[in-house]
């Protein structure tokens, strides 16, 4: 056991020497990933289309973010894609040189270049074959950079259009590598049910590399997310086929270890930075709950609720989370009621709600800076879910976060649907300063934070 | 020892350990051969004890079969099928119709195929969703019917609007709620350049090529070789089988055909039973929609295995975007009114595997709908009259149950199994879509 917790702690503080040096990116992203140190240059938001409103597609919106740009808080490129595929999420690459972003429905994967200029990206490649590929996964959701690879997270399947689906493995190329299904009742995949649930359903992944381990959730599958949020709400039959596991994972060999039970949809994962933080959080989409995933004395992964997240009676759904990067604070968006909230981590197995602020009338996405001292939020959740009627504004915020007095101060706001592009979604930030020694963006480098 | 009783000891070794593995892991399933019910079953989820019990979906590769058996030979309990003189039935046509029906690249944005609402392993319905959703999750009215034993049907869709399969097959495909190709010719077109169609039309239809009339045909074709008969029931009933069924089953088809009078519009006859009248009825399920009668303040949600809240319907409203407008049945075809809220009598074949009920899938289990009958159904002034209260026990409600359960045809688990071996049609870098730069020709 000594020599155990002596070896814990040899690779904890080589992935403290590591996370100083290379890793490390604006708090939620993947330590493999290079790293914005300073001020972001551009915020590339992933929006629907909207029948009835500009050219109706999806597209990908750039935001000039650098308060020293003549053209700050403006959109400054505009790149359509063709049709409405459910625009969704999106990732880096690891060098952070191309921008993922996929479909849910129409199942496309988009490669941008945002490095040749990031004012200004290009579609550098369409994967139209994720599908066929991939034996049948359908919804590619979660776009996550490891070492010369994205990992891509499916919700559904091309069988039965429900939740059971598998991750996906492609490298940097855009070349498809593996499928790796999740474990279900019929093929656990050498995983160990730990309660009662194995559904197979999937959602976000997440990595702690030091531990190796790598952490998946559930959602649910194609027929759910594309139907009419009402609609489905009504309809007890569909309201089944939510996921109600995560998964942990050897993040080196792709194989499942421990299917947890975390009943309600959990959604997004966001692990801890520090060196001896070997937990995660998730939130309970449904259950409204905050889901503390750790490494037990034993060395053994489990999870349980720490927080309710509002009044879990009235279904606030928790959607988008960020943890802060000294670990310390986790913020929550409600959609339902268009809050942030900002929950006290210090004590993972205790966490406090500190500060909320409502946002708009629906909010879903966050971004904080990696100094935590600023924070984008946006507005949809998925194309057939956003509210309707006036309540359906779609916009990106920037609030700026003072710490000490515990207060967000709205900056600016682009109202996405009177500049006719549509509905926001995910938001991924660039920079000069990632491209300063490579490129001719030398001259725009800007902020650099030493 | 001779070789079969060695292998006869040796099988019975590892079911033994098999058997031993999964009781003692308290495993609540493993995989399993049976292609009957949904891969990903939710039995039990309005519980807290309930176990999840899903199949790997890379194990469930199913096996082919020849379907036109099925055609050409009766089934006990189901009449000579009729098949229309201008498309005769042939193993081809049968193997083409099944890979346009599994082909999501016959939609406008390649996500949608009939099989994506007739669901194969859920009874070719859709166990998941009380009414069907399209492209782009566009809502549709209604419960998506089963295809077992469509071939029988006199008319087609919950309002009749449609008299022969060859004719419905190109609704789904055109209807901007459901796979919304923009066009007949559009639809071909992107066909024939999608690479091996033009050749296996060529096989199924020799000389006629891909065209309105062939597309119609050959998806019609599978449709119609859905059929499944020799159920347990028809063992019994028209197999005069003693054995075939339990006393439960017995008791509950005197139900069925006595004091539940459910055998007036489900009819059976002498020597077969299609289990459906080719009518159309008002049960008062559409009415109570439309009427808004059945509209509370509160929706009961449920989160997690057996855990609901009551969610104020306003804030329902708030996240509905779809407008629905109201189903009226048979009359929005004709624009009669006394054809109001009038829809098509289901087959009951299978219909345990077919849930959830009714036109609109209001009812989500068979006692509820038993319940729905014997208490009369929904008054209303169109209601049929044949619908009344009925005053059953809960034993005879129970083997009315129990009957309806044996009415699933033998060569079930063959079909799906077929469904499943037939590979669904995703879009490839070899087909017509801009981002492939394989373009539909415009402006060249």
């Amino acid at each position: 056991m000594y020599l155990r917790k002596f070896g814990i702690s040899i690779l904890g503080a080589v992935a403290f020497i590591f996370s100083s040096l290379s890793f490390a990116d604006e708090t939620c992203m993947s330590p493999y990933m290079a790293k914005i140190v300073g001020q972001e240059d551009y915020v590339y938001v992933w929006t629907l289309g909207v029948e009835g409103l500009g050219d109706e597609q999806d597209k990908l919106v750039t935001i000039d973010v650098n308060p020293k740009s003549k053209t700050y808080a403006k959109v400054v490129s505009v790149l359509s894609v063709g049709g409405r595929n459910e625009a969704h999420h999106s990732g880096l690459s690891d060098d952070r040189k191309y921008l993922w972003a996929g479909g849910l429905d129409s199942n496309k994967i988009f490669i941008f270049d945002v490095h040749s200029n990031p004012r200004k990206p290009t579609l550098h490649k369409v994967i139209t074959d994720f599908v066929e590929k991939t034996g049948g996964v359908v919804g590619p959701h979660t776009f996550y950079a490891l070492p010369g690879r994205i990992m891509v997270s499916g919700l559904s399947n091309n069988t039965d259009n429900g939740g059971r689906t598998a991750l996906v493995e492609y490298n940097s190329k855009g070349e498809f590598i593996a499928t790796h299904w999740l474990p279900t009742d019929g093929d656990l995949r050498g995983a160990k049910k730990t309660g009662k649930y194995a559904d197979g359903y999937g959602y976000d992944v997440r990595v702690q590399p030091r531990r190796n381990i790598m952490l998946t959730s559930s959602f649910t599958g194609w027929s759910n997310y594309m139907m009419d949020f009402g609609q489905m709400l009504q309809d007890g039959e569909a309201m089944k086929r939510f996921g109600n596991t995560m998964v942990v994972w050897d993040l080196h060999s792709r194989k499942p270890k421990k299917v947890l039970d975390v009943p309600g949809a959990p959604l997004e994962i966001r692990c801890a930075w520090g060196a001896n933080n070997n937990y995660c959080f998730t939130t309970t989409a449904l259950t409204s709950k905050i889901w503390l995933i750790y490494e037990d004395d034993n060395g053994e992964w489990q999870g349980k609720a720490v927080a309710d997240i509002g009044d879990p009676a009235k279904v606030p759904l928790p959607v988008d989370i960020s943890i802060t990067s000294d670990d310390k604070g986790l913020w929550v968006d409600t959609f339902m009621d268009g809050k942030a909230r900002y929950f006290d981590i210090s004590d993972p197995h205790n966490p406090v709600q500190v500060y909320e602020e409502q946002i708009g009338s629906q909010v879903n996405m966050i971004s904080q800076s990696w100094d935590g001292k600023r924070a984008y939020f946006s507005t949809s959740l998925l194309g057939n879910w956003d509210k309707t009627g006036e309540a359906d504004e779609q916009w990106v915020k920037l609030y700026d976060w003072d710490e000490n007095s515990k207060e967000l101060t709205h900056k600016w706001t682009i109202d996405f649907y009177k500049e006719k592009l549509g509905r926001a979604h995910q938001m991924r930030f660039g920079a000069y300063s990632l491209y300063s020694s490579t490129t001719d963006n030398k001259k725009a480098v800007t902020l650099l934070d030493k | 020892m001779d070789k079969k009783l060695l292998k006869t000891i040796f099988y019975s070794s590892f079911l033994a350990i098999i058997l031993f593995a999964i009781t003692s892991s308290g495993y609540t399933n493993a995989e399993n051969n049976s292609y009957t019910g949904p891969g990903d079953d939710k039995t039990g989820y309005d519980s807290k004890n309930y176990k999840t019990n899903s199949l790997s979906l890379d194990h469930r590769e199913g096996k082919k079969a020849d379907l036109i058996k099925y055609v050409t030979v009766k089934q006990l309990g189901l009449p000579n099928l009729v098949i229309p003189s201008e498309n005769p039935i042939t193993k081809e046509k049968i193997d083409l119709g099944k890979k346009l029906f599994f082909d999501r690249r016959l939609s406008l944005n390649n996500t949608m195929s009939c099989g994506m609402c007739h669901v194969p392993e859920q009874g070719f319905t859709s166990n998941e969703i009380k009414t069907a959703v399209g492209i782009e999750g566009r809502s549709n009215l209604r419960n998506t019917p089963t295809l077992l034993n469509v071939a029988f049907s006199k008319f087609l869709f919950h309002d009749a609007r449609e008299y022969s399969l060859e004719g419905q097959v190109w609704q789904p495909v055109l209807a901007h709620s459901e796979m919304a190709m923009p066009s007949f010719g559009f639809t071909l077109k992107k066909i024939k350049l999608i690479p091996g169609y033009i050749e296996l039309f060529e096989k199924a239809f020799p000389g006629e090529g891909v065209s309105i009339e062939t597309f119609g045909k050959a998806i019609a074709s599978y449709e119609r070789s859905l059929i499944s008969g020799n159920s347990s029931f028809d063992k019994w009933y028209f197999g005069k089988d003693e054995n075939a069924v339990s006393d439960e089953v017995k008791e509950g088809f005197k139900v069925f055909s006595g004091k539940g009078n459910c055998i007036a519009c489900h009819s059976v006859g002498k020597n077969e039973a299609l289990f459906f009248d080719n009518k159309l009825h008002n049960t008062g399920i559409g009415y109570a929609e439309s009427m808004g009668l059945l509209n509370k303040k509160k929706t009961k949600v449920q989160l997690a295995p057996g855990e609901y809240v009551e969610v104020d319907n306003e804030i329902i409203k708030s996240v509905n975007q779809q407008k629905k407008s109201n189903d009226l049945g048979l009359y929005s075809i004709t624009e009669n009114p006394s054809h109001r809220w009038l829809f098509k009598t289901p087959t009951l074949r299978n219909i345990s595997l077919t849930s959830p009920y009714m036109h609109n899938g209001s009812i989500s289990t068979l006692e509820e709908v038993i319940d729905f009958y014997n208490n009369g159904g929904i008054n209303n002034e169109l209601l049929s009259p044949m619908i009344k209260k009925l005053n059953l026990t809960d034993i005879e409600k129970n083997n009315l149950k129990i009957f309806l359960e044996s009415l699933v045809g033998e060569n079930i688990e063959v079909l799906i199994a077929d469904a499943l071996s037939t590979p669904v049609g995703d879009l490839t870098k070899d087909d017509p879509n801009w981002a492939n730069n394989t373009d539909m020709g415009y402006n060249k």
